[in-house]
């Protein structure tokens, strides 16, 4: 009787344990479960904040370079700037000084004072020079040793207006309606792009 | 036993919220604190290449800044020779 009775209570318990491990089983794999999926949405939301790392640096790299580059090149460019600035200064020095010796600037200025009588379509023109020029070429051949280089029929006159010039000539029609700017100032700003490509090529390609 | 293990799972379940949000905070936060690192990694060596950059483009100025004046003589009479020509 009484072994039966232990018996009993052997397999209640052992049913017991075996019900409880089950219910520990089941309750630990549901937890598990939970804990994976909410690891896995974790995991893929680290993922999405490197996923374009790799860009993002590179873009902080080139952000950095090129901002330095640019930095770089305007100064390059500055620098460049200046010493053509320099250097056309010393191109209008220069001029000055070939201007003030007659025997090189006189051919310059008859040849500017044909160009212009040329391009002047009138046979009557006036011819202005600056103040220097007016004071040392009045009353010389100037204009006749001009015109005699261009065969032409055409007249002119020196015009008693002086012009604002390092040298050359502006020429115009009688009427004054067309006027042709050969004065250096002008060649100089029709020639300087050309101009700054050669200095520039002279001084920085080599 | 039944009602223990019953009271101790479910205690275990209670606690999983909070197992979730530790967990997905140390898993972002590492994830952040790496962006950070790369990031201050990717700036420095940004900063790196601007200075060598800088360094050379210093090189570069004093070079075109050291023109011999001979050239410079040449360059002023190729342009005189043109404006005149």
């Amino acid at each position: 009787m009484s072994d039966g009775l232990d018996r009993l209570v052997d397999d209640i318990a052992r049913e017991s344990r075996t019900r409880a491990e089950e219910i520990r089983k089941t309750g630990l794999a549901q937890i598990e479960d939970r804990l994976a999926g909410a690891r896995a949405e974790a995991t893929r939301e680290a993922d999405q904040i490197t996923r374009n790392l790799r860009t993002e640096c590179d873009a902080v790299v080139n952000r950095r370079v090129s901002q330095e580059k640019q930095k770089a090149r305007l100064a390059y460019l500055a620098e460049k700037n200046r010493i053509l600035s320099d250097v056309m200064k010393d191109v209008q020095a220069r001029l000055l000084e070939f201007c003030r010796n007659d025997s090189s600037y006189r051919p310059f200025l008859l040849k500017s004072i044909a160009q212009g009588i040329d391009a002047i379509p009138s046979d009557r023109v006036k011819v202005a020079l600056s103040e220097k020029d007016i004071r040392r070429y009045k009353g010389t051949k100037l204009l006749a040793d001009a015109l005699s280089t261009m065969h032409t029929t055409k007249t002119a006159v020196l015009s008693d207006e002086p012009v604002e010039t390092t040298g050359g000539a502006v020429v115009t029609s009688e009427d004054g309606k067309v006027r042709v700017d050969c004065t250096l100032e002008a060649r100089l700003e029709l020639m300087k792009p050309q101009l700054l490509a050669e200095i520039s090529k002279i001084l920085f390609l080599s | 036993m039944l009602d223990q293990t019953n009271k101790e799972i479910s205690e275990l379940k209670r606690d999983v919220p909070n197992k979730i949000t530790s967990m997905r905070q140390d898993i972002l936060q590492k994830a952040t604190k790496r962006r950070e690192s790369a990031l201050a990694e990717a700036e420095r060596t940004g900063v790196e290449e601007a200075k060598r950059i800088a360094l050379e483009s210093k090189k570069q100025l004093e070079s075109i800044s050291q023109i011999p004046s001979a050239k410079r003589r040449q360059a002023v009479d190729r342009a005189i020779e043109l404006l005149l020509s």
